[in-house]
């Protein structure tokens, strides 16, 4: 099977499952849960840089979807659609949580940054931690763009920011990490 | 980012390698379905709350373009009615739906058929001239074409028959009306075929 036709049949399988979620049947809608539940929380994880939080986002995400479901158009990404309610989830949960916004100062970070290049694979939690460390508004930038492959236009109209403000963002982000990990940042 | 990734030491060159998933810590989904349950049993707009199934989306989106093809339809029907010329009582013309009928297309009551097409004397002219020479155009023709134009034709005369026969029932139906004009202009369209192609010296 090529990738074109796996892709197709985990459409096809997809929609099949939002079509029998919609009509109620819940099963349906946790193998939905179970199959987009690690790149949503991922994204909770990284907007919100706290478990719990994260958690909750998750959750709300889940049940804001079933709840609007029926609106979901199937010919679109159903993960797409999914991410844009955990951002605003998650938008709304940090505003509400913690209006002031933590530095890439604030955060202590690795010590011995500044030896990696780009020559020298960086570990991951390592790139996690700096990317935690991002201001909020570069790190949603970077997040969405770089992590979860949306265009900038994508990534602003989730983040309900104009895109040249989120491009703004993404060099902001792009620069402290270089800054902070001494690596260039693909 | 503490308690993302603590245990991963993998290493990686690019911001692309990192896997956009994060499985949570613990199963979220008992509690994301209680809610939906408790939601689904206990809000006052239960009914609401649940997701409508897709199928009752879709019935009014064929309702309406079940609609809108018969809307279409009685349009062109009324211009058909309203627009195109009407027969003058005792022209003299007498249609093949009339002939059918064995009464004279007279002033009475015209029927859109009558009146749009089927009386035209040029339609008359030129079909009895096509007609004429049919089976010679008929003769030239490649037996293969000749078989194919010949079972058009009674496709035709037969559907032809079946539509007069149920407007002699229903004299007033406009799409019975609308579909003998159509026949008509399919039989001439076969006729004129036959006729260029035995003049090109080629096949159907």
């Amino acid at each position: 099977m090529t990738q074109a036709q796996a892709e197709d049949t985990q459409i096809d399988w997809e929609a099949a499952l939002v079509q029998r979620a919609c009509s109620g049947d819940t099963r349906a809608f946790e193998r939905l849960y179970r199959e987009h539940a690690g790149r949503v929380y991922g994204l909770c994880l990284r907007m919100t840089r706290d478990v719990h939080l994260a958690e909750d986002c998750t959750q709300e995400t889940f049940i804001n979807a079933w709840r609007a479901l029926p609106r979901f158009q199937t010919r679109s990404s159903l993960s797409t659609w999914l991410h844009r309610i955990a951002v605003n989830v998650s938008l709304a949960k940090r505003r509400k949580a913690s209006p002031v916004e933590a530095s890439l100062e604030d955060e202590e970070g690795p010590r011995g940054a500044l030896e990696w290049t780009l020559e020298t694979p960086v570990e991951v939690r390592e790139i996690e931690a700096a990317i935690g460390a991002l201001p909020d508004g570069a790190r949603d930038a970077l997040v969405l763009y770089a992590l979860y492959g949306y265009s900038h236009g994508e990534a602003a109209q989730m983040l309900g920011v104009a895109e040249g403000t989120c491009k703004a963002q993404l060099h902001r982000a792009r620069k402290l990490l270089r800054e902070r990990l001494n690596v260039e940042v693909s | 980012m503490s308690g993302t990734r603590g245990g991963d030491e993998r290493k990686v060159s690019s911001l692309r390698e990192l896997s956009p998933a994060i499985e949570p810590a613990r199963d979220l989904w008992p509690q994301i379905e209680a809610r939906i349950n408790e939601e689904r049993t206990t809000a006052p707009g239960a009914m609401a709350a649940q997701p409508r199934p897709l199928r009752a989306r879709a019935v009014p989106l064929r309702w309406l373009a079940a609609a809108a093809v018969v809307a279409s339809v009685a349009l062109g029907v009324w211009i058909g009615r309203s627009l195109l010329p009407a027969a003058r009582p005792g022209a003299g013309v007498e249609s093949p739906l009339s002939a059918s009928r064995g009464t004279p297309a007279t002033a009475d009551a015209p029927t859109a058929l009558d009146v749009a097409y089927v009386s035209d004397p040029r339609y008359q002219r030129d079909r009895a001239a096509l007609m004429r020479s049919l089976q010679a155009r008929l003769a030239a023709l490649p037996p293969p074409a000749r078989a194919k134009v010949m079972a058009s034709l009674a496709a035709i005369q037969g559907a032809k028959q079946d539509l007069e026969n149920a407007l002699g029932k229903d004299p007033g139906n406009a799409l019975l009306q609308e579909l003998l004009v159509n026949t008509y202009q399919d039989e001439m369209r076969v006729l004129t075929d036959v006729h260029e192609a035995g003049d090109a010296g080629r096949g159907i």
